[in-house]
């Protein structure tokens, strides 16, 4: 049910923090090693997140139009639309598409899994964005590789907050 | 009176009143071209969700009787329009009342059963699906009559500085229509989208629930829910927005 | 008590291999957890995690959810027509509790 970035999963072997993480990484242990384009392309948190739901492996930032508004009306619902493109056959599809937003108390925010039948890998959905953040939507390929976009969204406050 | 001034002054009067809704426009016009387009959409507005529900409600044909259905036995023609006339006087009490107010007195008084409650899941599906009966119906609330002192009473409501912030209604929603208040955009305020879905409360909420919310942003007494304050209000609003067409369920911000 | 309500829009009917549009929008206040409710107390995490669309004796999308996903979520997702049949949507809870909501669809 939880998946295994997100930090409120308990998992049986020690889930190292975030800090715990950094640190190895500068102290140079084995560690998914990211080649220094995606570090340049995304800050070290949300390089991170990626690394984990790819397992370490680098996405091309090509073949998603990922659609989400600069300035969303409000945080509580943000429409997305994904579309990668794919011919969505047996030797060639889109298998997942994961949603991570960076500043989320809970970065990990859903994944949709497609198969051949599903025709396209074009997905609608609102989320929940706590605050201004980056967000990011990885695919995953059948052939092995990913793909990713991201966007920078800012989170504003309504006029009228209800608290009574 | 001669029969030629009375035509000339009713001619005026209406003129006068075709001017002001004219300039009134709904709260709708003031969200983004996708919330508009999704606030029409059944299959996207959230409202409907509750529509649903209140359909559902309306059309048991067990449990307290009479059943809703039993007594309106086709919603879709007879009770298209009803909507658009609340706030009203209720006669047999000559208090005013407003469209939750009439469906509680129903379950009150017909029902024998408790009311639901203002808020309670049940009386937002039924009001939002009534209210959606009369979807795209003018306004059609009087002022006159019995009402009159209600609609006085709303009227000074409005235009009166309220709370810490010593701000009327009228000076936002008349003089700064348009103008940004953080990040929404300030409408007439007249409320014809409601009961509506607004994202802030994550789910649908009624008029005087978004009343409330007016009345704690400039710090002023937030009335009850169904409070005379907030009824003659309600009157007021409603006769403010004469012509313009019911937009429930609404979607806001 | 708030009622679990579903609204799937699809097309009734699709030509054999068309790719059809499904849209789903579902009553649920997502509650993620920490919120506080009007008498003060704190909301725990109840979310619908998971849904689960079967077409043709094989399931063709399914959705993970997450708390970043909105109170009465809405996804749109494709499916290619294959053959005459009901389409099942399953939603489960935190907690275990399913929900289910059939829709046809004609292929000519």
């Amino acid at each position: 049910m939880s998946s295994p970035i997100s930090p409120a999963c308990a998992r049986p072997e020690p889930a190292l923090s975030r800090r715990e993480v950094m640190a190895a990484g500068a102290a140079g242990l084995a560690l998914a090693a990211l080649p220094s384009s995606v570090q340049a392309a995304a800050p070290p948190a949300l390089a991170e997140l990626i690394a984990r739901v790819t397992e370490g492996a680098v996405p091309e930032r090509s073949k998603i139009t990922f659609d989400i508004p600069q300035l969303v009306e409000n945080g509580n619902s943000v429409d997305v639309a994904i579309l990668v493109e794919s011919p969505m056959t047996e030797a060639d599809h889109v298998r997942w598409i994961h949603v991570i937003a960076e500043k989320n108390p809970f970065p990990d925010v859903a994944r949709f899994n497609l198969t051949p039948r599903s025709g396209r890998a074009d997905i609608r959905a609102t989320l929940r964005l706590a605050t201004s953040q980056k967000v990011a939507v990885v695919a995953a390929l059948s052939g092995g590789s990913y793909v990713m976009a991201d966007a920078d969204i800012v989170v504003t406050l309504s006029a009228c907050i209800d608290g009574g | 009176m001669s029969a030629a001034g009375r035509a000339l002054a009713i001619a005026l009067l209406a003129l006068a009143g075709a001017a002001s809704a004219g300039e009134i426009k709904p709260g709708s016009t003031f969200l983004s071209a996708p919330m508009q387009r999704q606030q029409e959409d059944e299959a996207r507005n959230p409202g409907w969700l509750w529509v649903e529900q209140g359909e559902e409600l309306f059309s048991r044909r067990d449990g307290a009787s009479p059943t809703c259905v039993s007594c309106h036995t086709d919603p879709r023609q007879g009770l298209r329009g009803a909507a658009a006339r609340y706030p009203q006087v209720d006669a047999a009490s000559g208090k005013l009342i407003n469209l939750e107010g009439r469906i509680e007195q129903c379950r009150v008084d017909r029902q024998k059963q408790p009311a639901f409650g203002y808020e309670s899941q049940e009386l937002l599906g039924l009001t939002a699906y009534v209210a959606s009966l009369s979807k795209g119906v003018p306004l059609a609330v009087s002022a006159e009559g019995a009402a009159k002192p209600f609609y006085d009473t709303g009227k000074a409501f409005y235009e009166r500085r309220q709370g810490q912030l010593n701000l009327a209604c009228t000076q936002c929603h008349d003089g700064l229509v348009g103008q940004k208040l953080r990040g929404d955009t300030i409408s007439y305020g007249i409320g014809t989208g409601y009961p509506a879905y607004r994202l802030e409360w994550n789910g649908l909420g009624s008029l005087h629930r978004r009343l409330r919310a007016c009345s704690l942003g400039v710090r002023a007494t937030q009335f009850d829910y169904g409070s005379d304050e907030y009824l003659a209000l309600e009157l007021f609003l409603a006769v403010r927005a004469k012509g313009l067409a019911l937009e429930a369920p609404g979607l806001r911000r | 008590m708030a009622s679990f309500n579903a609204r799937i829009t699809m097309p009734a009917e699709a030509k054999a291999g068309e790719i059809v549009e499904i849209r789903v929008l579902v009553r649920h206040p997502m509650d993620r957890g920490g919120q506080v409710d009007a008498e003060g107390r704190i909301v725990p995490r109840k979310i619908l995690n998971r849904l689960t669309v079967t077409y043709a004796g094989e399931p063709v999308f399914r959705y993970d959810m997450h708390t970043g996903v909105s109170a009465n979520p809405f996804v749109s997702f494709t499916t290619r027509a294959v053959e005459t049949g009901d389409l099942t949507f399953e939603w489960r809870e935190d907690g275990g509790a399913t929900f289910t909501r059939t829709a046809r669809l004609v292929v000519t």
